[in-house]
């Protein structure tokens, strides 16, 4: 039933998109768009509904759900696997289309509607022709199911049981926001794309759509921002390692939309303003889609192996062809406006307002290449010299810890910039106060902790970008008129300056230590006692957990070891975190002998500092989106 | 002028803690911040939990304790499990940081001619 309607549904669906790119009457689209999001709708609830009943004649369902899956995983479990996702996906891109013929199609053509129901064709014709969750399985295993089939009405066969969803992806309640979230943000890097090249192909040689790519860039930001945030808040909670950021592809390939569209955010302010950058910003809106096309490619091809890829035989080959397609499109389009581009305005002041904007773009941009250079590195090697290598931190360390250390300096002037060029020894002698206090702060801190010279540097500049975002803020509101795309970048750098103090504290300063121990006895880590109880162990019908609790003087928390049924993986801890503003305590538990324990003891510096940071700057657009000013 | 002083004495002073507070990383952290746990998903042996990383850590352990140079490290894990297990391979290929380096360097140059008025 679920199989049979779920295959057709997507066939209309994919029917009427094909309608809606040859539709001309305003009327038709009107209808069309918001019968496909209808139907993505019903796509989605008829998966879940699938996921709910235990469905296991879809292959999907079989293979990454089952019975004894708790309901909240449950219903994650619709984007826990590449074929289920790509129908979220659509999904997004569908409330996108909506979005965007609400609020800025344009009125003298349907262009933009026909590139976005391209854009949506090409999305939804994976799931038509080559792989969708709602392939019914004409394999049973014993768990799970092997062979599957696209074609309707066939006659198909149920495992008994269902595989369940990956242990990791069923370990905690972020696991069911925050892909959403990444993919809103993701997805919507489509929507400046569309507004762009859709009108510079008919107004060209206006500057509209930079207002319009702008504007459409905002809610893509939001998301994105979010969403990598709740991804690092899950890894740091789930995977017991006490890391937030791996520099692992997938948070790579999120990672570049997200500097390209923050780069982009700050260039179409000053082409607005000075008319200038004009073809470097149409670069970035292009670079912004297809960096989430390509990052898909990469994370979902099985060309490369972390710990979010899942891969399928043949959509490598499908999105790389769409990678190529949509280039060539917007190569195309970008030819055709080669007059237009030319009437960009150059740089005058390199140490006004302007270049510091620009320098901006620069950094960002090249940090952008570093990490799409140091992903696909890997790549490279094996294909060319058919070595194995392994890009970790230290590579991201040495190349894109001092670009973002530029990065903070720069920020520290985005205060008071005047048009003309900065006078450095007035901007000093204005804010000396400031640099001494930030200079006196940094000793005081710094003086019991181990030093290293990119420790100091960076707690200098970002504790000053602190103390100038925050007296800016304040001059700021104290104003009877002031703007608020200003404020809300001002709020964002500081949220920014105290993300890198966390960050770099954390790098520097967490250490960890392994300590043998017994119920019932007690140990010492950082000057706190910390008492050890008994195992306590639990059956749930998805896993069995070994509990065991901790305590320091004033609270007590658990670390525990989830063991997954129907599941090869290894069992899964989860730590036990005791939070304190500098430092957390982060327990997990490794080893269980008979009342006997092998305890991991970390002392993390910064997360909390770090999480404050990343909040104050993913709700420093809030404002903005709430009062929508030119 | 005498706001310049003290800034400049204080940034003496934060020059100077490094010698007063140094950072003391044994080399037994150092190296297992380096090493990949081959079963885990991209986490060296110094982050994974698993007990696979456990007992590479101990060999190290007894690496670090019996003084083996760290060419003898390197040579032991990389004949073992290959190349893949050092995650900081930018120290014995220097290509790695000068690619992009290269790449980053030719797009400000052309940036910049790009935009710049003064032609």
């Amino acid at each position: 039933m679920i199989y049979n309607t779920g295959i057709i549904l997507s066939w209309i669906t994919f029917i009427c998109l094909f309608l809606l790119f040859f539709s001309k009457k305003n009327k038709n689209i009107q209808v069309l768009v918001r019968l496909n999001l209808f139907f993505h709708f019903i796509l989605f609830f008829l998966l879940e509904i699938g996921l709910f009943l235990d469905d296991f004649s879809l292959y999907y369902i079989a293979n990454y759900s089952a019975s004894s899956t708790p309901p909240l995983f449950k219903f994650a479990s619709l984007w826990g696997s590449l074929d289920g996702s790509i129908l979220l996906w659509n999904l997004c891109l569908s409330i996108f289309m909506y979005f965007y013929l609400k609020n800025f199609k344009q009125e003298d053509s349907n262009l933009d509607i026909k590139i976005f129901s391209t854009i949506t064709i090409f999305f939804v014709g994976y799931t038509v022709f080559s792989s969708s969750p709602f392939a019914g399985c004409t394999q049973a295993l014993e768990v799970g199911c092997s062979e599957s089939t696209l074609v309707p009405f066939q006659n198909l066969i149920a495992s008994e049981f269902g595989r369940g969803p990956n242990p990791l992806l069923q370990n905690h309640i972020l696991m069911a926001i925050h892909p959403p979230m990444l993919y809103i943000g993701y997805v919507g890097m489509v929507l400046p794309f569309v507004a762009a090249t859709s009108r510079l192909i008919i107004n060209s040689e206006k500057n509209e759509w930079i207002l319009v790519a702008e504007k459409t860039t905002y809610i893509p930001w939001l998301f994105l921002t979010i969403g990598i945030t709740l991804g690092a808040a899950w890894s740091y909670e789930v995977l017991g390692w006490g890391g937030y950021w791996a520099w692992d592809p997938v948070e790579n390939v999120s990672f570049i939309p997200w500097l390209l569209s923050t780069a982009f955010l700050h260039s179409s302010k000053i082409q607005r303003n000075q008319n200038t950058l004009l073809n470097w910003n149409y670069i970035l809106v292009g670079l912004m889609f297809l960096s989430t096309i390509f990052g898909t490619f990469v994370t979902r091809s099985g060309v490369l192996i972390s710990v979010h890829a899942f891969s399928n035989g043949n959509i490598g080959t499908y999105l790389l062809f769409g990678l190529f397609f949509f280039s060539m499109f917007f190569v195309f389009v970008g030819s055709k406006n080669s007059r237009y581009f030319q009437t960009s305005k150059p740089i005058e002041n390199w140490f006004g307002k302007t270049g510091f904007f620009v320098f901006n773009n620069i950094v960002l941009f090249s940090i952008a290449v570093v990490v799409f250079i140091g992903t696909i590195f890997p790549l490279f090697y094996e294909t060319l010299y058919n070595r194995q290598i392994t890009i970790g931190r230290a590579y991201y360390d040495v190349l894109s810890g001092p670009l973002l250390l530029i990065l903070i300096v720069l920020m520290i002037f985005s205060a008071s910039l005047p048009i003309k060029n900065l006078n450095l020894n007035k901007w000093i002698n204005q804010n000396s106060f400031l640099i001494n206090l930030s200079l006196a702060f940094s000793i005081f801190i710094l003086i019991n902790f181990k030093n290293t010279y990119q420790l100091i540097a960076t707690t200098v500049f970002s504790f000053l970008l602190i103390v100038v975002m925050v007296l800016s803020i304040y001059k700021t509101i104290n104003k009877r008129k002031y703007s608020i795309s200003f404020l809300t970048g001002q709020i964002a750098h500081l949220g920014i300056g105290i993300l890198a103090l966390g960050i770099i504290f954390n790098v520097t300063q967490s250490f960890s230590n392994e300590i043998e121990i017994s119920s019932f006895e007690e140990f010492e880590f950082n000057n706190n006692v910390y008492f050890v109880y008994d195992i306590i162990e639990e059956s749930k019908p998805e896993k069995n957990i070994l509990k065991l609790p901790i305590s320091n003087e004033e609270q007590t928390k658990y670390t525990s070891l989830n063991i997954y049924r129907n599941s090869s993986q290894q069992a899964i801890s989860t730590p036990a975190v005791f939070r304190n503003p500098l430092n957390d305590i982060y327990i997990t538990i490794k080893f269980i002998d008979e009342g006997s324990y092998k305890l991991i003891v970390r002392n993390n510096y910064g997360i909390l500092i770090m999480w404050i940071g990343l909040f104050i700057s993913s709700i420093s657009f809030v404002p903005r989106l709430i009062k929508n000013e030119e | 002028m005498k706001n310049k002083f003290i800034s400049l004495f204080l940034i003496v002073i934060l020059l100077l803690l490094p010698s007063f507070f140094p950072n003391d990383e044994s080399r037994f952290d150092e190296w297992s911040k380096v090493l990949l746990c081959p079963v885990c998903q991209g986490e060296t042996i110094y982050d994974s939990p698993s007990s696979y990383a456990d007992d590479m850590r101990s060999v190290l352990l007894t690496q670090i304790e019996d003084n083996l140079s760290d060419d003898e490290i390197y040579n032991f894990w990389v004949s073992r499990y290959g190349e893949k297990i050092i995650t900081n391979p930018i120290n014995n290929n220097k290509e790695l940081v000068i690619i992009p380096l290269f790449i980053i360097t030719s797009f400000v140059a052309l940036f910049v001619r790009k935009i710049n008025a003064k032609k």
